[in-house]
């Protein structure tokens, strides 16, 4: 009985320890995420697990953040939070993840935790059907820019040093 | 002050278990993960009526395919059967569901993809009953490369000859493209067939390079029992349209492939996945063909009929509220009747909206609304018994709903 109990502590130790690598997006977040960055310009960029696309994005970030280490970066995966240490594993790959983010302020991660995620989809854009990697470039305004597919690394560049 | 300290020792020994437990899982978590990826929300549901009416389904839990049936139009069920008897990890969610189909002698097809450890990889399962449904054939793989990469996204047919036909996107020529170091855009779509009622397949056969990744592949049954396939192509550098082909079975050398035409036009270019595949029918000689395409000003969800065999289609017309992200269509042509339903989401919910046309995809009635949910849902399925088409889906707060399409108000 000790045991069983022990195990299931050291289960849900385990999960909560999973469970930082990327903040949960649930109905909502996504708004108070575009909200916190109001006034400045950021990208968020949407990647799943099961994209096969979304690695070349991820380089892309890897190499802009390293030369322009002060802009924002939105992470969201549309994979689950049950994936998370999977998750972890595919950003540090490209020194993305939690080591990173903490040394860089303005690299942040989320993973969808809805199980509705049409509505998620929706929440980020109603033209928006799910097709990754889909990147959003936000300006100081406000005004965003949608891309569906692999960036172009030097547009991506541009538009960083245009949006400072 | 030791009594504080006994509270926290089990606390801290449980977490140094934890940890370790972690590092002992790590090797194998991304599979783990993978599969778990695959195993959440899998309520893809495959649907068939058999001549009398009986309702046929395929399912999916805890790893197996389970094969239940209704003489009551889905009010009541028998007790399932397992189709493959180890568990495995079935693909049931997105553009993915398993396959049932009848075949005129009785028989019960089933296909679906197996997913492998390996992120994207993935084996084309069958298995068949020559009992009604009793029992189960050990599910064989159809796939003759066997390397763990991607083989996924089936699509089934059996034409009245009783031969199956099945359909799927492979990465082998890619994976070798790669292994030689050689550029190789999207994978192939590859075919196989069975002509003793499913105990063998043939060899497979190629039936084009370069296909988009992650979009289901249709395929419908022409009025000379041939099957026809559609399928997201890659045009040129990146342009994602649709492709289309007749697996004849003409005899040709062994690295000459079919004829594939295209019969979208959209240009949506993008090196993306879209995760949203095309839907066929075809009935009597008219070829009716439903997708999805967001190339900026050409953008959604579009119908268009061919009378030539595919070679030409109609002018596309323009199906559900953009706005509401109409996509995932299905198609179903009865005689002269075609029934086009879909899902779109209002903000709030999900619905599935329908629109049928009585001049065989010439002219469309208005749409009307089937049913709806506040959460997750499969992709609608058409399926008709004898003259009266249903609306076959899946969501997880409702279950399974069988749901009649309505006369035309």
């Amino acid at each position: 009985m000790k045991w069983t109990g022990a195990l299931i502590l050291a289960f849900s130790l385990n999960s909560v320890l999973a469970a930082q690598e990327a903040k949960p997006l649930l109905r909502g977040s996504y708004q108070k995420i575009i909200a916190a960055h109001a006034g400045k310009p950021f990208i968020v960029a949407l990647w799943s697990l099961s994209c096969t696309h979304c690695g070349a994005d991820l380089q892309i970030f890897e190499w802009l953040l390293k030369k322009y280490p002060s802009f924002n970066l939105v992470l969201i995966s549309t994979d689950t939070p049950e994936q998370d240490r999977a998750i972890a594993q595919r950003l540090r790959q490209y020194h993305l993840d939690k080591p990173a983010q903490t040394k860089s302020r303005n690299l942040e991660s989320w993973v969808f935790a809805d199980s509705y995620v049409e509505r998620l989809h929706f929440e980020v854009d109603a033209q928006w059907y799910g097709e990754l990697p889909r990147t959003y470039f936000f300006d100081a305004g406000g005004k965003a820019t949608a891309i569906s597919g692999v960036l172009r690394a030097d547009n991506t560049e541009n538009w960083i040093r245009s949006h400072p | 002050m030791l009594l504080r300290y006994l509270y926290v020792l089990p606390v801290v020994l449980t977490f140094s278990v934890g940890l370790f437990a972690a590092e002992q899982a790590r090797p194998h978590d991304m599979s783990k993960m993978w599969q778990s990826s695959l195993a959440g929300g899998q309520i893809s549901t495959g649907a068939v009526f058999d001549e009398h009416g009986t309702l046929w389904l395929a399912q999916v839990q805890d790893g197996h395919v389970l094969l239940s049936h209704s003489a009551d139009l889905g009010k009541t069920f028998s007790d399932a059967v397992r189709v493959n008897p180890q568990p495995e990890a079935v693909a049931a969610s997105g553009e993915t569901r398993p396959k049932i189909l009848l075949s005129k002698n009785g028989n019960i097809y089933i296909a679906y993809t197996q997913s492998l450890d390996t992120p994207y990889a993935g084996n084309i399962r069958f298995s068949r009953s020559l009992d009604g449904g009793k029992s189960f054939s050990a599910p064989i793989t159809v796939n003759d490369n066997r390397d763990p990469i991607t083989h996924r996204f089936e699509a089934m047919g059996v034409n009245a000859r009783g031969q199956i036909y099945l359909a799927w996107l492979d990465k082998r020529d890619a994976a070798l493209a790669k292994i030689r170091g050689e550029k190789y855009s999207g994978i192939a779509v590859y075919y196989a067939m069975s002509d003793d009622d499913g105990k063998s397949f043939h060899a497979n056969i190629k039936v084009a390079d370069h296909t988009c990744e992650c979009c289901r592949v249709a395929m419908a049954i022409d009025s000379s029992d041939t099957p026809v396939i559609v399928w997201r192509h890659i045009f040129g550098k990146n342009v994602r349209d649709h492709g289309m082909a007749r697996l004849d079975g003409s005899v040709r050398k062994p690295d000459d492939e079919f004829h594939v035409w295209r019969v979208t036009f959209e240009n949506w270019e993008v090196e993306a996945c879209p995760h949203h595949g095309p839907s066929l029918s075809i009935s009597g000689d008219v070829y009716h063909l439903a997708w999805f395409n967001h190339a900026g000003e050409r953008s959604g969800l579009f119908y268009a009929r061919s009378a030539d065999g595919g070679k030409t289609f109609s002018t596309p017309v323009s199906v559900g509220n953009g706005a509401h992200q109409a996509g995932h269509a299905a198609v179903l042509g009865k005689g002269n009747n075609v029934y086009l339903a879909w899902k779109e989401f209002d903000g709030e919910m999900s619905v599935i909206n329908a629109m049928r046309s009585h001049d065989g995809g010439v002219t469309w009635g208005d749409v009307q609304k089937l049913a709806g949910t506040h959460d997750m849902s499969d992709h609608p399925l058409l399926i008709g018994n004898h003259e009266q088409v249903y609306l076959s889906w899946s969501t997880l707060q409702e279950g399974y709903r069988l749901i009649a399409l309505p006369e035309d108000k």
